[in-house]
């Protein structure tokens, strides 16, 4: 191989050093009109008056638009909940209440303020154990009258969901234990904080809608709109441009239908671009979310059984939250042997902003609160924290308790051998107020559907048209690129990937779960098959040799054993065009489920983890007794990969997810006041992690080729961020003496760990 | 109001209302969109352009400010198409991802080198404190200056 597996440079590499590279925010339309959002600003209450009369008469204001405006019906990702806006009620702060479009900013502005908007505030419903309760008030009194979006589920008032496992053996293995270990654990809100804010660019023309957007999921971004607008999905057509980053919040469908009904309203093209408060408060951040825990131990550290009840918090809109409720199932054991686990998982309405994806949904406070657990066992058993992992770990065959079985287990004691290679668990840790922590999970590759088509153009350049999204993880500009080169013995500069177009391009499923490069790369193995077969029919004429006679080296059409009898994959793209031919090829790939055992659960809606990928994270922290200042002071990772397609990019994303597990494990707080609204509102006050807070991670890829990956390949760019808060709570609570078990771990929660230990 | 300075080399005339930003000058006025917009409160470090061969985060830099000045925006860091080192070594070392950052981060390091011709790491890190990245985890952009570092020698 001579283009997987090397440091090649990144296709989009020189436009975005170079400030060329176009974002939404960056694109503009001849006659483009301004827009803005009017939301509201409280969590809870009666829209008492809403009159946009004054504000229509604005000059310079082309369209002022609300739910009387809109389609009546509500949709969502997995329940139809939201409506485009508010109906009578606000649900949260920031819910959507009218959208203006305007020649000026000015003139947007002054339209928003004309709008005369009452609402008589109520107690909004914030706390989740209180939410869940049947005391509390529904945040949907009609919840009922919600259509789920494929087969139902169970969900009642508040609930939206409930996930439940509940096998045999439970009660019995509490009642013969040695021991029960307990454990609550807690987690805040998470801001993906993209710093290229939500924006769209969108038209309607010709009975059409376009939107220009920097999203992870075109083809959901189609369809969630064709649903909301009572459209067909080819009724619209979405172009992407380079992302500013997403990391899951640029999944779902937001402003973009906002912006194509604001276009029609007006009757010309609308940018609309979230401000960085406005995106704060509207985007769907990772949940805040209580883990309680029970172990079931008997003196060894073996778990007999397990319970553990999640309570997600979903928000006003249950967005992808049903199919979160199924993570706690798939992670209860880890990576793990454990007895029978009864898992309940409720993700809860609650009024405040909607929550979604995440890079490493749900398994980012769900690994924290089992991992902590594992500390709390192995302290109470007074065993190696280490130890007891290495003597509970599953090995090949081992199942989850889905049912599915595990081939490859085994990777997890090698993962645990290659970081104590690097780094002597004995030796860490050592002083006062330093600690080490570790953490492992198994995750998984996205198995999610993805199309392309390869052609060859006329200069024997390779064409990849394909909806797959370059949301910076290289996925596309290095991943597929590479991917796409080497099937066809081609340079990568000789590769040139379409950007997205729901129009041109066939059927993808975004760049979610770490799934672009296993997914599209194995399409293009599909498509580069069938091109291959054309493109020696077509030169086997050229070059009077049969088909089967022929090879492709170095980007060359030649005759095996005859050296010097070749031609370019240029010439045969032009003799194939002369000939009314065409030089094209179609490929696709799912990854088929693995095998479960559907009676383990109800409600369970995301089922299996295939393509499964291990990891190991162990830090180093030491603390400030004065401060409360966590340093990490050193972060190591063994995680398994495949195949690496590029070193510098799988590196990249392993050392920039473990930055952001930093951050969700020390800095960044999402706080939730009782009035339902956040009390950080800018990137002042919401604490992203910089460069003096991050340490040189130490990064080590295991291969293990996956048959149904291409060359290999499986997932990489989200998993890192999953096992972090887990390492480093782990590391702070072995240096102060003490459990933490809420996150964000900030220097207050630091001290009143010490002042717990005694240690000032 | 109307204000003269140069960018990127160029004499520039524009008439805007007081109040105005920098940044809205040059992604307004004169369409220079390399030049992020973040947060617009001088946290992200998207919008860093050279003053007069420092660097300021333009969203909170009044543009009658500039009168007068030299201001060298991402768009006037490569000459004629060429990537400048520290660019080359971005793109190389992976020290770009989703890249909206990036114009930030080329001129913020674009004036330490020019003070600093070798900067060791510390002095790196301290230096970009101003600029957010949330892909990388800062290592690889790291990286790329001690590379270019070490190319200059």
């Amino acid at each position: 191989m001579t283009t997987v597996g090397t440091r090649s440079a990144r296709g989009d590499g020189p436009v975005k050093v170079s400030g060329s590279a176009m974002y939404t925010v960056d694109f503009s339309l001849p006659g483009m009109l301004v827009g803005l959002v009017l939301r509201s600003p409280v969590a809870r209450g009666r829209i008492s008056r809403l009159d946009v009369e004054q504000a229509r008469r604005i000059p310079g204001v082309w369209a002022v638009i609300t739910a009387a405006d809109a389609p009546g019906h509500r949709s969502g990702l997995a329940i139809k909940d939201q409506p485009l806006f508010a109906v009578g009620a606000v649900t949260h702060e920031g819910e959507a209440i009218a959208a203006v479009a305007a020649e000026s900013a000015e003139a947007a502005q002054a339209a928003i303020d004309a709008i005369e908007l009452e609402i008589e505030p109520e107690d909004p419903v914030v706390d989740l154990d209180f939410a869940a309760s049947d005391d509390a008030p529904l945040v949907h009194p009609d919840w009922a009258n919600f259509e789920a979006v494929g087969e139902d589920f169970p969900r009642r008032g508040n609930v939206c969901a409930e996930m439940l496992a509940d096998p045999a053996g439970v009660d019995e293995a509490f009642g013969r234990a040695s021991r029960v270990v307990e454990g609550e654990y807690r987690a805040g809100r998470q801001y993906q904080a993209y710093l290229e804010p939500r924006g769209v660019v969108a038209e309607y023309r010709g009975g059409r809608y376009t939107v220009h957007v920097s999203h992870q999921f075109p083809f959901n971004v189609r369809d969630r709109m064709a649903a909301a607008l009572g459209v067909r999905p080819s009724g619209i057509r979405v172009i992407g441009h380079h992302i500013g980053g997403g990391f899951g919040a640029k999944l779902d469908l937001g402003i973009e239908v906002h912006a194509a009904m604001l276009a029609r309203a007006a009757g010309r093209p609308v940018k609309l671009v979230n401000e960085r408060t406005e995106d704060l408060l509207t985007c769907q951040c990772r949940e805040d979310a209580i883990v309680r825990l029970r172990s079931a131990v008997d003196a060894e550290g073996r778990v007999l059984a397990r319970d553990m009840d999640v309570l997600l918090d979903a928000g006003a809109a249950a967005t992808d939250a049903p199919f979160l409720a199924s993570i706690p199932l798939l992670l209860a054991a880890g990576p793990y042997r454990v007895g029978p686990t009864r898992v309940r998982a409720r993700a809860v309405y609650t009024n405040t902003a909607p929550t979604g994806a995440f890079r490493g949904v749900s398994g980012t406070h769900l690994i924290f609160a089992l991992e902590r657990h594992i500390d709390e066992i192995a302290r109470s058993l007074d065993i190696d924290r280490r130890e007891l992992r290495l003597n509970n770990l599953k090995e090949d065959g081992d199942a989850l308790l889905n049912g599915q079985v595990l081939e490859d287990a085994s990777i997890l004691r090698e993962a645990f051998d290659r970081v104590e290679e690097v780094a002597p668990w004995q030796t860490l840790g050592k002083g006062e107020l330093r600690g080490v922590g570790m953490a492992a999970c198994v995750w998984l590759t996205n198995p999610m559907p993805g199309s392309v088509v390869l052609k060859v153009n006329e200069d024997g350049t390779l064409g990849v048209v394909t909806a797959a999204t370059e949301n910076g993880s290289g996925a596309v500009s290095m991943g597929i690129s590479q991917i796409a080169a080497e099937e066809l013995t081609l340079p990568v500069e000789a590769v040139v990937v379409s950007m997205p177009d729901t129009d041109s391009a066939p059927y993808d499923a975004g760049s979610q779960g770490s799934r672009t490069t296993h997914i599209v790369g194995r399409a293009i193995g599909s498509a580069a098959e069938v091109l291959r077969e054309q493109i020696y029919e077509i030169a086997s004429g050229l070059l009077e040799a049969a088909p089967e006679d022929l090879e492709l080296v170095d980007g060359r059409v030649g005759v095996k054993g005859s050296p010097g009898a070749d031609v370019s994959l240029a010439e045969v793209a032009r003799a194939a065009t002369a000939a009314g031919k065409s030089l094209a090829a179609t490929g696709s790939y799912a990854t088929p489920p693995p095998r479960f055992d559907p009676t383990c659960a109800t409600g369970l809606l995301f089922p299996v983890f295939p393509t499964p990928t291990y990891h190991v994270h162990l830090a180093e922290v030491s603390v400030d007794p004065v401060t409360g200042r966590v340093t990490v002071l050193r972060y190591v990772v063994a995680q398994e990969v495949g195949k690496v397609i590029n070193p510098a990019g799988v590196v990249g994303q392993v050392q920039g997810g473990v930055a952001q597990g930093i951050g969700y494990a020390l800095y960044e707080n999402l706080e939730i006041g009782r009035d339902g609204r956040y009390r950080q509102r800018t990137l002042e006050t919401y604490r992203l992690p910089l460069a003096v807070d991050v340490p040189n991670v130490e990064v080590m890829l295991l291969e293990h080729p996956d048959p149904a990956g291409p060359f290999g390949a499986k997932g990489v760019a989200e998993p890192p961020v999953v096992p972090v808060a887990a390492a480093i709570a782990n590391a702070i609570s072995d240096a102060v003496g003490a459990p933490i078990n809420t996150l964000p771990v900030l220097p207050g929660n630091v001290l009143d760990a010490l002042d717990r230990a005694n240690k000032v | 109001m109307e204000l003269t300075f140069t960018v990127n080399g160029r004499t520039v005339n524009v008439d805007v209302p007081g109040g105005t930003t920098l940044l809205d000058v040059l992604r307004g006025s004169l369409q220079l969109t390399g030049t992020k917009e973040g947060c617009v409160e001088g946290e992200c470090g998207a919008c860093t352009v050279l003053v007069d061969g420092r660097p300021v985060d333009s969203c909170l830099y009044a543009a009658h400010a500039a009168e007068g000045r030299a201001i060298t925006t991402i768009e006037g860091i490569s000459t004629d198409g060429e990537l400048s080192a520290l660019q080359r070594a971005l793109v190389d070392t992976g020290g770009v991802q989703c890249g909206f950052c990036t114009p930030g981060f080329v001129i913020t390091l674009t004036a330490l080198l020019e003070e600093n011709p070798t900067p060791i790491e510390d002095e790196v890190r301290a230096a970009i404190v101003g600029n957010i990245c949330r892909c990388t985890g800062y290592t690889q952009i790291i990286d790329a200056v001690m590379e270019t570092v070490e190319g200059g020698r």
